[in-house]
């Protein structure tokens, strides 16, 4: 947390007339802030010369509560970094703690998982699709988003009861199978869903003013992206064709074949545009999975009711949606981990911040904060 | 694991005063080097080998397990025990083979996104002088990345543009990450 900066130096691109340099406080309460996020900036005018992010508002110590738990109990804490897509903090910390205990997972838990994360990420992209229209100024498509991102949570519901933070996949496997009519509503709702991306991109997408808005705002050089360790779509809108279910396979995304989508210049649209073309690539892998969906267990052998792994570390990083999400955990032998670190992509992404947004526009600041597409529960932790 | 071997022999050609940590990462390649050396070896490894992403910037505490005192009673609660009834699990027994000491390890994960590779790299500093070289300015992601290690485990960045605590607030004494750390009661207590 900081206090107000010292005035900044000038913008470099000397205004004809001259203004004295503001501060102002963007949120914490701003609703474009999607949570607790405050931002100092400094304005000359309407143009930023300073950016400050500060975080910190959410922080609620989960690492050093999981020092303190079970490998259990530590599951139910993962939910609640990014709520929004908890499906795969489930994913990320059982697969960092699988392999310190070196559990083997079966396959049908494998592909559980894929197809639970897949639809996890297009519940979150929708849900990104939607607010970022509100942002910009198009309220519509926020309630064409919400519409189907009901009946994924519908179907989360049908598996595990809940409709967010699911804890549904569990050390060794996942929490139970599914139950009879689910593969049926999945496909159901993949057919329905498959047309409505089309009105999407005929909503907003390809909207003149939306495209005014972001085509040529907060773009991003790829060495920059880099740089600033950016991760997930922000990363492949800047053209980095980086993505962990390719780099690095885990669960089944080996046997789905699906593309990386990459844009061009990594302005504020093609960060947009390439959550929205994710959607479909995880449509693709979704139907893959469950049309070679085998029966079999769902729970591996050997998961203690209170595990305790033999000394060691592990690190574990999967594709979240926001970008590449990792787990750092060391044990020294004992029933909570010794140590868990959270590479959390969403704090990692909202760095860039203080270097993009200097020399944008005021109203420029939520069309690239909301193009970044930061959970603030992640960021703090 | 031959990979690893491959990895390693081509950092150590160009980075001879290189070891293997003991304690591995599953599943990457992890690297011992001195402290003070962490900026020239990163700055090697990016420029000679490509490793232009850092991952991750972390740090461990070894002093041993954490000091429970001020902020939790019972470590594992298991409501459905009768009355009475001895707990399940009491307290974390002490590893045999663990090797506490006073020192914190600073733990790195760098990637070559281009050639698929990646590599941990883990530098020990003591807990009475945990200081050593920012990576700030080689890649820009470090700068909140050490600012957090900064705040939660109080380990200091050699120049570091702007060092200061990002999650914890303003009246939060001391860093909460530490084994030893022990909560002081505030306004939001009780």
């Amino acid at each position: 947390m900081t206090t107000n900066p010292a005035p900044a130096p000038a913008a470099t691109a000397a205004p004809e007339m001259k203004t004295d340099q503001m501060f102002i406080n963007m949120g914490p309460q701003h609703p474009s802030t999607h949570g607790v996020l405050r931002m100092g900036l400094t304005v000359e005018g309407e143009k930023i010369v300073r950016a400050e992010p500060d975080v910190g508002y959410l922080h609620r110590g989960s690492e050093k509560l999981s020092e303190v738990r079970g490998y259990h109990h530590c599951v139910v804490l993962t939910d609640r970094w990014d709520y929004i897509s908890s499906m795969m903090n489930n994913l990320v910390f059982c697969m960092a703690a699988e392999r310190l205990m070196k559990i083997e997972v079966p396959e049908r838990a494998d592909d559980l998982r894929t197809v639970m994360c897949e639809f996890n990420r297009i519940a979150s992209h929708l849900l990104f699709f939607g607010t970022y229209g509100i942002d910009i100024g198009a309220f519509t498509p926020f309630l064409y988003a919400f519409r189907e991102r009901e009946m994924v949570l519908d179907l989360f519901e049908m598996v595990c009861g809940a409709r967010m933070t699911f804890n549904y996949i569990r050390l060794g496997g996942v929490m139970k199978d599914l139950p009879d009519p689910w593969c049926g509503k999945a496909k159901e709702f993949l057919e329905h869903f498959k047309p409505r991306l089309k009105e999407y991109d005929d909503l907003l997408s390809f909207n003149p003013i939306f495209l005014d808005r972001t085509q040529t705002v907060g773009k991003v050089p790829k060495d920059q992206a880099v740089n600033w360790g950016l991760s997930g779509p922000n990363l492949r809108a800047s053209g980095v064709g980086y993505d962990v279910r390719k780099f690095a396979p885990y669960a089944s995304y080996r046997k789905a074949d699906f593309e990386v989508v990459v844009g061009k210049d990594g302005s504020c649209w093609d960060r947009y545009y390439c959550r929205v073309r994710e959607m479909a690539q995880s449509v693709r892998i979704i139907e893959q999975i469950l049309d070679q969906l085998k029966p079999g267990p769902v729970q591996g052998r050997g998961v203690a009711k209170v595990p305790k792994p033999p000394p060691g570390e592990a690190y574990a990083h999967i594709e979240s949606s926001r970008g590449d999400l990792g787990i750092y955990l060391v044990s020294d032998g004992g029933f909570s981990p010794y140590r868990m670190h959270v590479r959390a992509p969403s704090f990692i992404n909202l760095a860039l911040l203080q270097e993009s947004l200097v020399g944008l526009k005021v109203a420029d600041v939520i069309a690239v904060l909301g193009s970044i597409d930061i959970v603030l529960g992640e960021v703090d932790r | 694991m031959t990979a690893h071997e491959d990895l390693f022999t081509e950092i150590k050609a160009g980075y001879p005063k290189l070891e293997k940590d003991r304690a591995q990462v599953e599943p990457y390649l992890t690297l011992k080097v001195l402290a003070k050396d962490v900026a020239a070896f990163f700055a090697f490894l990016k420029d000679t080998l490509g490793f232009d992403y850092l991952d991750m910037v972390t740090a461990v505490d070894w002093k041993g397990p954490v000091n429970r005192l001020g902020y939790i009673t019972e470590p594992n609660p298991n409501p459905f025990l009768p009355d009475g009834a001895t707990p399940q699990v009491q307290q974390a027994p002490a590893a045999p083979n663990v090797a506490y000491r006073e020192s914190f390890e600073v733990v790195y994960l760098a990637s070559a996104l281009s050639r698929g590779r990646k590599v941990m790299v883990k530098a020990e500093v003591p807990r009475n002088s945990p200081n050593l070289p920012s990576l700030a300015g080689l890649y820009k992601t470090a700068d909140w990345q050490e600012r957090e290690v900064y705040d939660l485990l109080g380990v200091t960045f050699d120049g570091h543009p702007n060092l200061k605590k990002i999650l914890t607030p303003d009246f939060i004494q001391g860093h909460p990450l530490r084994k030893d750390y022990v909560h002081q009661k505030d306004r939001y207590d009780d």
